[in-house]
């Protein structure tokens, strides 16, 4: 094989590359960010609800994570507008996004909160809390605690699942990557170049999530 | 006034009736203790005051004023007045001793964080629990978990202070700084209702007993009666066998 490296166009995009690591990150914090605020309303309507909605979320979470994110933004993107509801390419993944997140997030959360031991609770309402006193000061910092690698977990995977936003002509990091490579056609060298930066914003999360464990929830996670 | 009075109080798990009419009452600054053998309803009654299990018939009435257990405004004015100790402690696991303390008075009672945090240190101080402010339940001993749980109770300024079998989850060697901590209480005028197993302990600080069984009060009388001359046979039985160890 005779090829040669050549980096240099690449990196001469670097700037756009990076830009597109932005809205990479954009989209994973408010999808992860909402789908957790849904996720944890689903996980205690999960737990405590009547039986109704117990039934309504399961039924919901089955749905969203036996069928692919693809094909449930391809539903949205692609389908809705038949529908007369037209939604943009960006719109269209953050929604997809969020409803996948929420989904995961409802069964990793519901874990911690059934963990949450009764003799606290009873502690709690003994001490008069309310019930959104007992969920911000007894239940949240618990859960937070006892699934915070399984969060970060998720976290981690939202980021690089996001990519499947370029199918879809969002310009993030893949999408620009698709856009630079298809003009300078370095293949090669455009998406090594691209998985470094993947890389790096992984290892900037996991050490950011670890240092946020450590110092508000005293979990003490290592990252290598 | 009748600082506690408890009127024919019905509770169930389930189809299992607990407790089967249960009628007690407690005058200001008195200390009743619950005695019986294991299963008579004696930790049901107290987390049923509270609201923790609700009754399903009776009467509690608190310095005279009924309470209602199906109006959260009335269980919440209820709790205002009493606090519990359980027999597990129940620390929050994530808070220091310090926050354990001072949570409920500066974010129920809304008080003033620094007024809050001197009556902790004074209560913590009194508990002999002064030098572990900032530990977590983790790193302390079941007595001294015990110790902070009784500090948390008594930062809520109780007019009532229910203690359920504060005692059995410990090593003997820390039987008696939970017991202490709970002597130089009595002298302070809260009223006090105690389950306990530790009948030298109870006779002596008692100022009425209570002896239950299956659900029901057996025979209630000061301690001298109760441990001297019970008049029933169940009291007989249950306080023979235990004093003979």
């Amino acid at each position: 094989m005779n090829y040669t490296f050549q980096f240099g166009e690449v990196m001469a995009e670097l700037p756009y590359l990076l830009g597109g690591a932005l809205v990479t990150l954009q989209i994973v914090f408010f999808t992860f960010f909402l789908g957790a605020v849904l996720g944890l309303m689903g996980a205690l309507g999960k737990v405590y609800g009547p039986t109704p909605l117990r039934k309504a979320i399961s039924a919901y979470v089955i749905f969203i994570t036996n069928t692919p994110a693809l094909v449930q933004i391809f539903v949205l993107y692609y389908a809705l507008p038949d529908a007369g509801i037209l939604l943009s390419s960006m719109a269209a993944v953050l929604i997809g996004l969020t409803l996948n997140s929420t989904a995961y997030l409802t069964e990793i959360i519901r874990a911690g909160v059934v963990s949450v031991r009764q003799a606290e609770m009873d502690a709690a309402i003994g001490l008069n809390m309310t019930r959104l006193q007992i969920l911000r000061y007894v239940m949240l910092p618990h859960i937070a605690k006892t699934i915070f690698a399984p969060l970060s977990n998720f976290f981690i995977w939202l980021m690089l699942g996001s990519s499947i936003a370029a199918l879809f002509g969002v310009e993030e990091l893949t999408g620009r990557a698709i856009n630079v490579s298809s003009v300078n056609l370095r293949t090669i060298e455009t998406f090594s170049v691209v998985a470094v930066i993947y890389i790096g914003l992984t290892l900037i999360a996991s050490m950011s999530l670890a240092l946020l464990g450590r110092v508000a929830f005293r979990v003490k996670a290592r990252v290598f | 006034m009748t600082h506690l009075d408890v009127r024919d109080l019905a509770c169930s798990y389930g189809s299992e009736k607990i407790l089967k009419g249960v009628t007690l009452s407690a005058e200001k600054g008195e200390v009743v203790s619950l005695i019986g053998p294991s299963g008579s309803g004696k930790s049901t009654l107290l987390r049923a005051l509270v609201g923790l299990t609700l009754p399903s018939a009776g009467e509690v009435r608190v310095a005279g004023k009924a309470v209602d257990y199906s109006s959260r405004k009335s269980v919440r004015e209820l709790r205002s007045q009493l606090a519990i100790v359980f027999q597990q402690y129940n620390l929050f696991q994530n808070m220091t001793v310090m926050r354990n303390v001072t949570i409920a008075p500066i974010t129920i009672k809304k008080r003033p964080k620094a007024e809050v945090e001197a009556l902790a240190a004074e209560l913590l101080a009194r508990v002999g629990m002064e030098a572990k402010h900032d530990a977590y339940p983790e790193e302390l001993s079941g007595g001294q978990q015990q110790r902070v749980a009784i500090a948390r109770a008594l930062a809520l300024q109780p007019e009532i202070l229910l203690l359920d079998e504060v005692t059995s989850a410990l090593d003997p060697e820390r039987v008696n700084e939970v017991l202490d901590t709970i002597r130089r209480l009595t002298d302070e005028g809260i009223t006090m209702l105690l389950v306990s197993h530790e009948m030298s302990f109870v006779r002596e600080v008692s100022t009425r007993v209570v002896m239950m069984d299956d659900g029901k009060v057996v025979e209630t009388g000061t301690p001298s009666q109760i441990f001297d001359s019970p008049t029933h046979e169940r009291t007989r039985d249950f306080v023979g066998m235990i004093l003979k160890h």
